[in-house]
């Protein structure tokens, strides 16, 4: 494959998700950063990508409610109890 | 991937021991599984109380459906799905699903195929940690907009950082398939994102970002 080969719109639909995971064959993967060496715009947007998966990163809840165990536990036990 | 493969063997021991009603053994898969379960709600409900509820939904479907589960498939992802279902009709009776249509969010393109720039202040934004939490606040409100296939394949594996693979397993679609929408639902929120970081504050004046 030629540098030619990816053009911006081939990089951002196609191949980033691919590239991002790291499941990306070796050659492809060569062609794609010197593309994003040689083509600004390109560059800017993996940075945007990034920085989305950054932001989404932080929505995970960071802790639990206290008790949710025994809560959860205590209401199926005896729900099913009382059907038994 | 042995790690995974043993994870899933022991939690076939607890079905095991569920479906011969053992409630210890039940007792043990709610301590494995209720954080998990309340994330992956959280992520649907985005309140803890439903998200609370939600959880204890799919803990006891979990407890009376086991017997339909079949255990030569992998536990996680028969009870991921049950979860998702429990969070969804907990979202249903609670407010209408509005979605946006996600064809506007490609970005666009020039003749030659080349993109447009766009040079943004929400790069350099995410790298500050106050500018980072108004982001992330924002994005949590973007996630309500996505139809609920691409919402479940972005909080899974960019929320909750699981395993592509895993992920496409639980929503039982291909790994392609699973790409083409997790790609589709980063570009919607990355260009909210950029619309946000872009816009000036409520109370008026220039956003600036830290330098
Ligand atoms: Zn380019």
């Amino acid at each position: 494959m030629t540098h030619d080969a990816i053009t911006c719109k081939r990089l951002i639909l196609e191949y980033l998700v691919d590239y991002e995971d790291g499941a990306m064959p070796e050659d492809v993967r060569r062609d794609l950063e010197w593309h994003l060496e040689h083509c600004p715009p390109c560059l800017v947007f993996l940075k945007e990508y990034r920085a989305t998966g950054r932001t989404l990163r932080m929505l995970k809840p960071k802790d639990v409610p206290k008790n949710l165990a025994e809560a959860v536990w205590g209401f199926v036990i005896s729900r099913c109890r009382k059907e038994e | 991937m042995a790690a995974h493969e043993d994870q899933n063997a022991s939690d076939l021991e607890l079905v095991r021991r569920i479906k011969r009603g053992d409630e210890q053994g039940f007792r043990e898969m709610v301590d494995r599984y209720h954080a998990r379960v309340y994330s992956l709600a959280y992520g649907v409900l985005r309140n803890s109380e439903d998200a609370e509820e939600a959880t204890q939904d799919a803990f006891l479907t979990l407890y009376r459906k086991i017997g339909t589960f079949d255990d030569s498939k992998k536990f996680f992802s028969w009870f991921y799905r049950v979860a998702l279902n429990a969070a969804y009709s907990r979202a249903r009776r609670r407010k209408p699903i509005t979605t946006v249509s996600l064809e506007d969010y490609v970005p666009r393109y020039r003749d030659d195929g080349q993109a447009s720039p766009e040079f943004a202040a929400f790069v350099d934004g995410a790298e500050d940690e106050a500018i980072a939490r108004d982001l992330a606040e924002h994005a949590a409100e973007f996630m309500d907009e996505l139809p609920p296939p691409y919402r479940d394949a972005i909080w899974m594996v960019d929320v909750e950082e699981m395993k592509p693979a895993d992920v496409a397993d639980v929503l039982e679609i291909s790994l392609a398939a699973l790409k083409s929408r997790l790609h589709r639902a980063r570009l919607f929120v990355r260009q909210r994102l950029l619309e946000v970081a872009a816009a000036p504050p409520a109370g008026g004046g220039e956003r600036r970002v830290a330098p």
